[in-house]
């Protein structure tokens, strides 16, 4: 197995892990909404996953575009975007004393995240075929 | 009734007077002239000139204006006219009257004739300003015209929409009828609910509007039409405001038999209903049906049967029980109060040390303690810790310092944190010294952080208040903040970020405060930057109160006056411990947001680790299904424990009726829940967007409200109309939003220090309706021509002059006037004033050795100074709250920023780029048509 193979192989086994952070995020919100947790503890759980959700998908990012593989890496430069912004601003920690006003933004983003991921997901299973089939003939 | 001519009997004619303003009327038989409209004649029309002439000796007797165009559009206000007829109970209830105002009445006649009748509507008292003091206007109206029904009774029965319930909605038109002062006091509209509703007679079975208010006083029962009508729903609630003399405490229910409904979990109260023989009820707000508890019927007190009906729950809207063991997590806690006391050079040369400790001492007899219980801790900082030790029973005390303030210990386990009873010798001796003892402090520098970590862990285990007394910057330690001040921001789209925390240790450490029940207050003194944003952030979500005292000053009396006072009030006030706030309402509605000073435990839970007295919180409510039933109801309660030591639970029970009536909708508006809603909204907009966002949001709200209604209320429908039209009990919105808009919070501006701005942001989202009012919308009296009675001891305390409008209009060269906004009282002084009366009020002989500035009036030997005297006394003391209003001597020709900071308050008037209330109105107007026209 070459270089592309490996690489889409790793990006498969990130994508879900970014997929199960994510239906982690959705779950933890909507005990935040049935009362099951309160939003100081929400806070603290979820702020620990944030930053390494965020470094894990730059990572990738990162490994399309070293590796030249250029439509995987503009398919998630948007979104490597979009969280770098919130970190410049200082807006990607969930703030417990806001919790309940912004919460419907934030499962919007989360869902939308998960998406993302889902779709990422079966795209980079899609490539490393690709590339197994290519490397194979 | 465009002339009353028609109105008169045969034989007579009237014709308009000129000189006097005012119609003669003639008997054309005998050429017999006289002032008064013959018997016959409708009473009112001696307020109806002809249009185009001014009524403006309608009320000689009081002042005669200037004739000019803007008199002519401010002279619709001639009110209290005693020629007025018999007496009618105001709006609400003129039930005889039934002027339903039809979408196709749109002849101009007709809609004059309407403006009448609301003219007539010009006020019951009380309401609004409590049952205490009902006497907030003084000068109103006593007696008021029969409307005309007759003409309009038969349309009434056309339109086959009679029974009791129904609202009568009255158009008036913005154009042509200025904002009259005295239609904020008027009580808001009438809750009308179906017969049988309740099941007490008792008249405090609804929520009185200084509890709760509605900004719908009859609720839409489906999303579409609240969506259709763009009224905004929301709650406002005060649910622990202070009692003036002569009032009710709430009533205690002290047998521990607590009838809940097992599944929403409400209280029973006057709107459930009994069934089974009266061995079950049924909840009110689920439909539940629920087992009345056996000792529900059993006067525990005398042990034997009791009566149901006579349980204070039963006819009380609102009542407090005495908690059993169930809700409670621990013994109920005692209070403890920390006083964090800046030391530092800048804090000892304003001389806040000395005045701070002085008023402790001077009120440790009025701290809450009656169970001997208090605890209480002293501990000074600057750029170290200074804590004292007071061993119980002495009267010496030990001071401990702790420089090493990176990681904050506790330098002694005990005697730190003491009870106030054991201690009160050694705390007085303590509270002597502190002022002598830093005197020479030459240290600069704050660390404020460290001392809160310190108060916090000395209070940790059991919960409390920590009051925190601050003169500079936080500077040390964690929680230091840089001074970010940066005068080329204002007024630009990034000022909101100044507005905004700058670190992020104010929120953590306010979330650890929420959770181990300490709740924070800052008193705020510095003359320079203090980033009053940020450190308001820990009173916000604990619950407390933010004070801020700009270039506070204790060698100026006033100035200490004010702090020791308000300060006193703030330690004596009865306070709520451990308190979580929960409000429950009928199926189908939701508690959608919360403003206000807590924190949002979950959705429908706020903590509050101490409630102080008259804070209050606004509530949005969104309808998520269909309302089916006749009427809702919203219980707000709150669960406690007093500073005396016992846990109970206040409930709040309001109910209120459902439509489905547009028309009913409108007429039901509450103006004054409306903006005080609007206020805290347009707080929170301005943070999380820009300052200008929140504007144009409140600016659009208000135009789609009236867009809205004269879509479906009137008979222009959604084309171009010459009028402004909006419903009676509505009329005072646009210049209540127009106040909201140029009040310091949020006013367009790139000259209000951020500072200012946050501590105005910070009172528009906590002040109760009572004091917000004022605090947008000042109030304003002419002092030199007021009536004979204004400033005398009346049947409710000092009488007040009557209001006017605020407009500069009203300023004249030669006079004496007063503007107030609830913090602040300017006296403007015309630069005509006569000798005398500067020699009366002033004790100085004449204009030229009068100084402008804060100042205190001295009580003379003569009647007029007694009474403004009496009158700024009244100003001061009629409102709750802890607010000492300073007063402002301001010369016409004074220094300017005073000059211009006391006529920003007359907000009518045009100033810079804000608008006047006729620009405002004619703005609105052209949006309302869709025209293209800005302001």
């Amino acid at each position: 197995m070459g270089g592309a193979g490996w690489l889409f192989l790793f990006a498969v086994l990130m994508a879900a892990g970014l997929l199960f952070c994510m239906v982690f995020f959705i779950i933890m919100f909507s005990d935040l909404e049935c009362d099951y947790i309160n939003p100081i503890d929400l806070c603290n759980k979820l702020n620990q996953f944030v930053l390494p959700e965020n470094i894990a998908h730059a990572f990738i990012t990162i490994l399309f575009l070293i590796s030249g593989q250029w439509g995987s890496f503009l398919l998630n430069l948007p979104l490597l975007a979009w969280n770098a912004n919130k970190i410049r601003n200082k807006a990607h920690m969930y703030d417990a004393t806001e919790i309940f006003r912004t919460l419907g933004g934030h499962k919007k983003e989360t869902f939308f995240k998960l998406g993302f991921y889902l779709i990422s997901f079966f795209f980079y299973l899609y490539k490393m075929i690709v590339a197994l089939i290519a490397e194979s003939e | 009734m465009a002339s009353p001519a028609e109105q008169l009997p045969p034989g007579w004619a009237a014709e308009w007077d000129a000189t006097h303003q005012r119609y003669l009327f003639i008997e054309t038989t005998t050429g017999h002239t006289q002032w008064e409209p013959p018997a016959a004649g409708s009473a009112e029309t001696e307020n109806a000139p002809p249009a185009g002439v001014t009524p403006a000796g309608g009320h000689g007797k009081r002042r005669q204006y200037a004739a000019g165009q803007t008199q002519a559009y401010y002279g619709g206000e001639a009110a209290p006219d005693p020629a007025y007829g018999q007496a009618s109970a105001g709006l609400g209830v003129q039930q005889q009257g039934g002027q339903l105002f039809t979408p196709g009445l749109a002849a101009e006649g007709q809609f004059a004739n309407q403006q009448q009748i609301a003219q007539q509507g010009g006020g019951t008292q009380g309401g609004y300003y409590g049952q205490g003091e009902p006497e907030y206007l003084n000068q109103q109206p006593q007696q008021y015209g029969q409307p005309p029904v007759d003409a309009l009774a038969n349309q009434f029965g056309q339109m086959g929409v009679g029974g009791q319930k129904q609202f009568s909605l009255y158009t008036t038109n913005l154009l042509t009828l200025p904002p009259d002062p005295r239609d904020l006091a008027q009580p808001p509209p009438e809750i009308r609910l179906p017969p049988n509703a309740c099941i007490s007679p008792s008249p405090t079975a609804n929520a009185d509007p200084s509890y709760f208010r509605s900004t719908l006083n009859a609720i839409p029962t489906t999303s579409s039409l609240l969506s259709k009508s763009k009224m905004p729903l929301a709650l406002v609630i005060t649910p622990y405001r202070s009692l003036n003399e002569g009032e009710e405490p709430v009533p205690l229910v002290t047998d521990t038999v607590i009838a809940r409904c097992r599944r929403c979990r409400s209280y029973i109260n006057p709107y459930v209903q009994f069934i089974d023989g009266g061995s079950r009820w049924r909840c009110c707000l689920c439909s539940m049906t629920n087992e009345v508890p056996q000792l529900f019927d059993w006067d525990q007190v005398r042990n034997q049967p009791g009566d149901r009906w006579q349980r204070l729950e039963m006819n009380h809207s609102c009542v407090e029980y005495v908690a059993p063991t169930e809700y409670m997590v621990r013994p109920p806690q005692p209070a403890v109060y920390i006083f964090l006391i800046d030391v530092s050079h800048a804090a000892v040369q304003s001389g806040m040390v000395a005045t701070a400790t002085r008023t402790i001492l001077e009120n440790l007899e009025r701290i809450p303690d009656e169970g001997e219980r208090t605890k209480i801790s002293i501990i000074c900082y600057d750029t170290s810790l200074y804590f004292f030790s007071m061993p119980p029973g002495s009267t010496d005390s030990s001071m401990l310092v702790v420089s090493d303030i990176d990681d904050v210990f506790l330098p002694k386990p005990t005697d730190l944190l003491v009870n106030l009873a054991e201690a009160r010798g050694a705390l007085e001796v303590l509270l002597g010294r502190i002022g002598e003892m830093f005197q020479e402090n030459t240290i600069i520098g704050s660390a404020l952080g460290p001392a809160l970590q310190a108060g916090f862990k000395l209070m940790t285990p059991i919960g409390g208040k920590i009051i925190v007394l601050s003169s500079s910057l936080p500077s040390h330690g964690a929680g230091a903040l840089k001074n970010r001040e940066d005068n080329k921001l204002l007024g630009t789209a990034k000022e909101s970020g100044l507005l905004q925390a700058a670190s992020p240790f104010y929120k953590t450490f306010a979330i650890e405060c929420s959770r181990t029940q300490v709740s924070v207050d800052m008193f705020l003194f510095s003359s320079a930057y203090q980033d009053v944003a940020t450190l308001a952030c820990l009173p916000h979500y604990t619950s407390g109160q933010t004070y801020y005292y700009p270039a506070f000053n204790a060698a100026r009396s006033e100035d200490a006056l004010k702090f020791a006072h308000e300060f006193g009030e703030v330690i004596a006030q009865p306070i709520m411990l451990e308190a979580v706030i929960r409000v429950r309402a009928s199926r189908g509605l939701r508690m959608a947001s919360f403003h206000g000073n807590f924190f949002v435990r979950s959705t429908d839970l706020l903590a509050m680790p101490a409630v102080p007295q008259d804070q209050s919180y606004a509530i949005e409510v969104q309808i998520e299904e269909a309302i089916t039933i006749p009427f809702v109801v919203f219980q707000t309660a709150v669960l406690h424990t007093t500073c005396y030591g016992e846990r109970r639970i206040r409930v709040i029970t309001a109910a209120l009726p459902t439509t489905s009536n547009l028309s009913e909708l409108y007429s039901s508006a509450d103006q004054i829940a409306i903006t005080t809603f609007f206020a805290n909204k347009a707080v929170e907009r301005s943070l999380t967007h820009k300052l200008e966002d929140s504007r144009d949001f409140i600016l659009q709200k208000l135009v789609d409200i009236i867009s809205a209604y004269k879509a479906s209320m009137t008979s222009s429908g959604a084309g171009a109309s010459a009028q402004l039209a909006i419903s009676e009990n509505m009329k005072m919105l646009p210049v209540l939003i127009l106040g909201l808009l140029k009040n310091v919070g949020i006013r367009q501006s790139a000259q209000i220090p951020p500072d200012i701005r946050a501590y105005s942001q910070a009172l528009l989202t906590t002040l109760p309706s009572q004091l917000l009012i004022p605090y947008i919308y000042p109030t304003f009296y002419s002092l030199h021509n007021m009536p004979p009675e204004a400033g005398t001891i009346g049947e409710h305390g000092v009488i007040l002059p009557p209001p006017l409008p605020l407009t500069s209009e009203r300023l004249e060269r030669h006079g004496l006037f007063l503007i107030e906004d609830g913090q602040t009282i300017f006296l403007w002084v015309g630069r005509d004033a006569v000798p005398q009366l500067i020699q009366d009020v002033f004790e100085l002989p004449s204009y030229d050795a009068l100084r402008g500035g804060k100042a205190t009036l001295n009580l003379l030997e003569n009647q007029f100074s007694q009474r403004i005297n009496a009158i700024v006394q009244k100003i001061r003391e009629m409102r709750r709250g802890v607010y000492y209003p300073h007063l402002y001597i301001v010369k016409e020709d004074g220094e300017p920023p005073l000059r211009l900071w006391a006529l920003s308050m007359l907000i009518q008037d045009r100033a810079d780029v804000l608008p006047s209330y006729q620009q405002f109105l004619s703005s609105l107007k052209d949006k309302v048509n869709g025209a293209s026209g800005g302001y």
